[in-house]
């Protein structure tokens, strides 16, 4: 029993919380009892061991389910910041040559934008109303990663589009702000590349629009 | 001044933690980078089970997005985000019935001294991913009190204000749980 008494206290003697007279007393009991010098070497070894546990990460699943519940708690806004922190914050290394053509292809996707509204207003009044497609317009890119996106887009489309009848004023007004920003930047990049396919950089832009229309449309299919 | 967190990664913990409060995703999602395997980690072992700790992985990030807007930077984030951890991984417990007090199927430790332990067998007793596998076999209220002070670093003290036990009920919790683990570790 006495030996169970001082292994009470080998924790705290390990952890050096113990009074001066305490640990005396333990020590001397140490120095004679080779029972509990082992129970202290062990739990010195499973002290030193337990500080080194490694960590462990789980699924990818876990980020995509809080993602999730982040949407339905904020609707929209958290997206649409989101899109908007992603192009504040993006970090483009470009050389000189890169940053004048990138500065070209903005001047000329603004130019593109105006020239082709001013159409639509000319063929509006004169009574045309162009066809377009229902969700998004064809892109002429051949980019599998587009297609298979686009794809998926008028699918998720196709379910907001059911669901939105039973969303009030407030919600669908939020989808459609956001909808809307996503969309103007997807006809810039549509422009753009419309001009030069080989712009790199307005293929990454796209290509993240049309992830964030994604996530948008499967956020807001769960309403 | 910005509330949008550079994506460097010298940006702090502090730094986005404001950013996320302000509504940048990206911060958000930065902080998740950074800490969800701790998170994780601590959840799994306070738990014993991949699913629960991946359940209470994403409830503790929910909670993190609804009161990140109160962390104000006087404490470390971690600090913050730990304990918020924990207080997830307690309310778990309490919610499913888990007793964390001692009861006495946790088992006694009458007969440690009359088995003693090999010098040879003890020098390779303990490695990481035995520990690791011992540690999930420890009654619920051994393993939150060891994975909170031998894993985590909480003092007893603070472990006492989670439990809400005394300091002396902590101290024995962990001294019973190391005997357990020694027990299981030799098996």
């Amino acid at each position: 029993m006495v030996c169970r008494q001082d292994q009470e206290l080998i924790s705290d003697y390990i952890d050096g919380s113990l009074e001066l007279g305490e640990q005396a007393q333990i020590e001397r009991h140490l120095a004679d009892c080779e029972s509990c010098r082992a129970v202290r070497d062990d739990l010195l070894q499973i002290v030193h061991f337990s500080h080194q546990l490694p960590q462990h990460a789980p699924s990818g699943a876990v980020w995509s389910r809080i993602e999730a519940d982040v949407m339905e708690e904020r609707g929209s806004w958290f997206r649409t910041v989101s899109w908007w922190a992603w192009l504040r914050t993006r970090h483009f290394n470009l050389s000189l040559p890169q940053m004048a053509a990138t500065a070209a292809a903005v001047i000329i996707a603004v130019s593109a934008v105006v020239l082709v509204s001013r159409q639509d207003a000319a063929q509006n009044n004169a009574g045309v109303i162009a066809p377009r497609a229902s969700g998004i317009e064809a892109t002429p890119l051949s980019n599998p990663d587009f297609q298979q996106l686009e794809k998926q887009i008028n699918r998720l489309s196709e379910t907001v589009e059911q669901r939105k009848v039973e969303w009030d004023p407030e919600l669908r007004s939020a989808f459609e702000r956001n909808l809307l920003y996503v969309d103007q930047c997807l006809a810039e990049c549509r422009h753009q590349l419309n001009n030069n396919p080989a712009d790199d950089v307005s293929q990454e832009l796209m290509l993240n629009a049309y992830r964030e229309k994604v996530r948008l449309l499967e956020g807001f299919e769960r309403f | 001044m910005s509330v949008t967190a550079e994506r460097s990664p010298a940006a702090s913990d502090l730094e986005l933690a404001r950013a996320a409060a302000a509504g940048d995703a990206t911060a958000f999602e930065k902080l998740y980078e950074q800490h969800h395997r701790r998170v994780y980690s601590l959840c799994l072992r306070m738990l014993g089970s991949v699913g629960q700790a991946e359940d209470l992985t994403q409830e503790v990030f929910l909670q993190v997005y609804r009161k990140i807007g109160s962390f104000r930077g006087d404490s470390a984030f971690t600090t913050w985000l730990h304990r918020l951890a924990v207080n997830q991984v307690l309310m778990h417990f309490r919610r499913r019935g888990v007793k964390l007090e001692h009861t006495s199927d946790e088992g006694d430790f009458t007969n440690v001294v009359e088995t003693p332990l090999q010098s040879t067998r003890r020098i390779s007793m303990v490695d990481r991913l035995a520990l690791e596998r011992a540690v999930g076999e420890l009654p619920p209220g051994y393993r939150t009190v060891f994975v909170l002070h031998d894993v985590e670093g909480y003092e007893h003290t603070e472990i006492s204000d989670m439990l809400h036990v005394s300091i002396g009920t902590s101290k024995s919790q962990l001294h019973k749980a190391r005997m357990r683990l020694r027990e299981l570790l030799t098996k």
